[in-house]
């Protein structure tokens, strides 16, 4: 017996298949978790305490390309800092001071006004062990949030949607931008990847005369996946396909229909919310508007990806990183005052994080290279504000190949965030127990 | 060693992969040329390509400017408004010369007479992955361009070297900025991580000797070349893999080289780009064994690969997502098109996540499944519409600067670009385009070389069965359909 499924009777189909027996194992992602869900008897309850309207938000700002830690939260007063850069080291009106030590960077503003009014900490010293200095592999290290000299193919967020939210849509987590974030990775993948929600759709003129077929009806049909009843498959086995356990074709079947219900679903949501708030012009700016956006809307999402790059700063940092950090300080700012003015501050934690920081000393070229241990910061009306941990200290005996030492290990944030922010149990996730850091 | 592909096995389904993966693809008429004259003639076609002139003239601009340099010293010593409109000029000029430098090679790709050598130009474009975006001069990219095709398939030494005196690398990793007193690490470290050997194969103490060792390796600004200043170059010994001597950057590349991990990364490497999956671990030691027999040069593994049972296995036949150069240009070549203008093939491929000269970071594009999300799926969707009916809806909100201004400007621009469509009498015959049951094998086999599944079949066939006449642009709307499935992203 085959059964033919449209998006429109999905549910229709779950329930008669619920009677009849498992499906195959080609069942899209979406499908999968939310016949998983109906499992438990209680699909609409799982998806609505998950994703739903009123749960917990969190944005996770990537500062792609290893952001220079101490230009941006300064030391200012440490003999250290100022010796170890002669050229690039910032003083006088290049700094808003925080405390006697340290200041941010003078072009964070929108960073020390929300520090002043609470609603900003910055946690100093993130790191890991054993840090790794490659782009890539320290960038996988913080999605996967694996120890250094480990390998894992899922993300933490893929994890923890694995963990707690089986039974979720897969708009549950929304990257902007063309490349799905490691992060994401999942064993059932959840998320969608957008840029633009006018062009987040299949994009067809015709007229349709009486008796014809439409091109969009056509191609919601070609790319519908069949689905053979079968006997022998398993509800476990629907779990066990791996993020990439199937064909190229398996896997862009599924994606095209993620495609198709989320693109009907963001375009309605996107169309909802109303905003008159401004953001500066640059591709993060657009990114945290068109969050802002979902998010009024009421898109049952809980994560939400975003990221600026640039932070790379080997030759002549001084401007480059200045404008980076104005760019994600206004930007960041903004986001925090349109949800303000939407009443959906409260739900919403912004984490920021890059892959490493730069090394101490200033390099030849008036940049920095590749390092270690750099601030995380955290946004939110409910976060514990201000300084979190210990300052690294720059004395050249307490570093390690000229980098800073770290004091907090990235995996205690990301605990943080998941026992008290996501309200979840973070050791299944992280893989092992680390301390949660009190941040929220 | 690779087993040589049954003679029996050559046939059209092959050719086809041949051409798909060896080149972007081709009409069903040319890929039928190929079956007749035998695998081994099909595949010296593809790789003895030398034999085949080439005419193709560069851009006008493809040489130094020695003027570059003075007018950045105008600019310098002009007033704040002054020297904000000549940078801004500037700006404005490298970015014209990038969409045409874009355009110039798409065409290469598309109509060029050597598929093979401009296959291998993307594949070491996307392995020294280079970006505009630091470099900012199109005359270096193009430079750098050019020397990827000089040495498509050329010797790994050689090649190696002529990368790290190339000016865009100099600049894009840093070596530029190098001194003996503060050796930039950049390029040590990438050309052994990702380049060459691989993470686990050296170590961070290998990265500052080696540093060390190709100080003196410079770029001279005015003359927009290599140059090499001794009295930057630390004579001192180093030790580098676990030699000592007082190594220079040639004796460093050449030490690279000698690994025994080196041959097996990029032979791996090149399997995967042309067969799509992760090479077995005996595959990567057959290849490595033909590259090292072969005296470190690449023309002989190609050769191999191409003629190799392995490289047809079912499971490698239409089973490689298409990058978005691929779709776009495969794209034209089998809807025998022209591309479109370059501003348009510039907006369609950044769409789909792939920017020429601008990758987004020295390890390159990832491929593979990646080029797959929700987002660049419905765009490819929407594209086959630009290419197969002229429709430029799918470009508006085009991101392609930072700067909003650039944006709308751009916007406007492709508002007015003209893509032109598909010639549906070209691709089908007059019986094809007058009888449906020719005509869907016909569009599958110019489109995917392979069926449909008998369902979409189906709902092709119910498609032009409603339209009443099966007009031209009845006949558009089912190719635009068939590109707009699943199926069509693999190749």
């Amino acid at each position: 017996m085959k059964t033919e499924i449209t998006f429109q009777t999905r549910r229709e189909f779950l329930r008669s298949t619920l009677l009849g027996g498992a499906i195959a194992w080609t069942v899209p992602t979406f499908l999968a978790n939310t016949f998983a869900a109906m499992e438990l008897e209680a699909a609409e309850k799982v998806t609505q305490v998950a994703t739903g309207r009123d749960s917990a938000i969190l944005v996770i700002l990537q500062m792609a390309g290893g952001n220079d830690g101490l230009n941006t939260i300064v030391p200012y007063s440490n003999d250290f800092y100022h010796r170890a850069r002669p050229r690039i080291g910032l003083s006088g009106n290049q700094i808003l001071k925080i405390n006697d030590d340290v200041a941010f960077n003078s072009n964070l503003s929108g960073f020390k006004t929300l520090y002043d009014a609470g609603e900003l900490s910055v946690i100093h010293g993130v790191g890991y062990p054993n840090p790794n200095r490659s782009h890539f592999r320290s960038t996988e290290i913080w999605q996967t949030a694996s120890d250094s000299d480990k390998f894992t193919q899922t993300g933490w967020l893929g994890r923890y949607f694995d963990n707690a939210c089986s039974g979720c849509d897969p708009t549950a987590a929304v990257n902007i931008g063309r490349q799905m974030p490691q992060a994401f990775a999942a064993k059932t993948p959840k998320g969608v990847s957008l840029e633009s929600p006018q062009n987040y759709r299949f994009m067809s003129s015709d007229k349709k005369e009486p008796g014809e077929m439409t091109t969009e009806e056509s191609f919601r049909k070609l790319n519908q996946i069949e689905m053979t009843e079968n006997s022998g498959g398993t509800i476990d086995a629907i779990h066990g396909s791996a993020t990439h356990g199937g064909s190229p074709l398996d896997f862009i079947e599924r994606t095209a229909l993620d495609a198709q219900v989320s693109s009907d679903k963001i375009r309605a949501v996107a169309s909802r919310a109303k905003s008159d708030a401004s953001y500066p012009g640059s591709q993060l700016g657009n990114s945290l508007k068109l969050v802002a956006k979902l998010i009024g809307g009421g898109l049952p999402a809980r994560i939400y990806y975003v990221s600026q790059g640039g932070y790379d700063t080997h030759t002549n940092q001084s401007g480059a990183h200045d404008r980076l950090l104005k760019d994600l300080g206004d930007s960041v700012k903004s986001f925090v005052d349109d949800l303000k003015e939407q009443g959906n501050m409260s739900r919403v934690v912004l984490m920021t994080f890059s892959e490493f920081g730069r090394r101490v000393s200033e390099n030849a070229s008036s940049g920095t290279d590749h390092g270690a241990a750099a601030p995380m910061f955290v946004v939110g009306s409910k976060v514990k504000a201000g300084l979190l941990g210990q300052h690294p200290s720059l004395a050249p005996g307490d570093l390690f190949q000229g980098d800073l030492k770290f004091h907090v290990d990235f995996r205690s944030v990301y605990a943080g965030i998941l026992e008290s922010w996501l309200e979840t149990k973070s050791e299944p996730i992280l893989g092992r127990k680390f301390k949660p850091l009190e941040i929220v | 060693m690779l087993k040589p592909l049954a003679s029996g096995r050559w046939n059209f389904t092959t050719a086809a992969h041949l051409v798909n993966r060896a080149g972007f693809g081709a009409s069903p008429a040319d890929i039928e040329k190929l079956v007749a004259p035998g695998v081994d003639a099909a595949v010296s076609h593809f790789v003895d390509y030398e034999k085949i002139p080439d005419d193709t003239t560069d851009p006008a601009w493809a040489k130094p400017d020695p003027e570059r340099a003075e007018r950045f010293m105008t600019a310098r010593r002009a007033g704040e408004e002054e020297r904000r409109r000549l940078l801004r000029e500037e700006q404005q000029r490298q970015r014209q010369r990038m969409v045409e430098l874009r355009g110039w090679w798409f065409e290469r790709m598309a109509s060029g007479p050597r598929p093979l050598q401009e296959k291998m130009v993307l594949f070491w474009h996307g392995h020294f992955a280079t970006s505009v975006e630091k470099v900012r001069e199109a005359y270096l990219m193009w430079r750098q361009n050019d020397l990827f095709r000089r040495q498509a398939t050329g010797n790994w030494r050689q090649i190696l070297i002529e990368v790290a005196k190339d000016p865009a690398m100099l600049l894009w990793l840093d070596q530029a900025q190098s001194r003996r007193e503060h050796p930039n690490e950049n390029f040590a470290r990438e050309v052994m991580e990702l380049f060459a050997l691989g993470e686990g194969h050296y170590t961070e103490k290998d990265i500052t000797e080696a540093a060390r060792a190709l100080t003196g390796w410079s770029y001279d600004r005015p003359g927009q070349r290599f140059v090499e200043r001794p009295f930057q170059h630390d004579k001192g010994s180093k030790t580098i893999f676990g030699k000592t001597g007082n190594f220079d950057g040639e004796d460093f590349i050449g030490m690279i080289v000698e690994q025994p991990q080196a041959a097996r990364f990029i032979t791996a490497k090149i399997w995967k780009f042309f067969a799509g999956q992760e090479p077995a671990d005996d595959l990567v030691t057959a290849l490595a064994a033909t590259f090292r027999k072969a005296g470190n040069n690449f023309k002989p593994v190609l050769s191999a690969i191409f003629r190799s049972e392995e490289f047809y296995a079912t499971d490698i036949i239409r089973n490689q997502v298409k990058s978005p150069v691929q779709w776009l240009v495969g794209s034209a070549r089998m809807l025998e098109r022209d591309l479109p203008p370059p501003l348009v093939c510039f907006g369609l491929t950044r769409n789909l996540g792939q920017d020429l000269f601008a990758p987004p970071n020295v390890k390159g594009w990832e491929g593979g499944l990646s080029w797959i999300t929700t987002n660049n799926l419905l765009a490819r969707y929407n594209e086959a519409a630009t290419l197969v009916q002229g429709d430029v809806s799918t470009l508006a909100g085009t991101i392609v600067a930072n700067n909003p201004d650039v944006n709308r400007m751009v916007d406007r621009r492709m508002r007015n670009v003209r893509v032109g469509s598909v010639d549906v009498k070209k691709l089908f015959t007059e019986k094809e385009r007058s009888d449906l049951e020719t005509l869907i094998p016909a569009l599958e086999k110019r489109l995917l070389q392979a069926r449909l599944k008998p369902k979409q079949e189906k709902v092709l066939r119910d498609f032009l069965d409603s339209r009443k006449d099966l007009s031209e642009e009845d006949i558009l709307t089912a190719v635009r359909l068939v590109m707009s499935t699943p199926e069509y992203q693999l190749t």
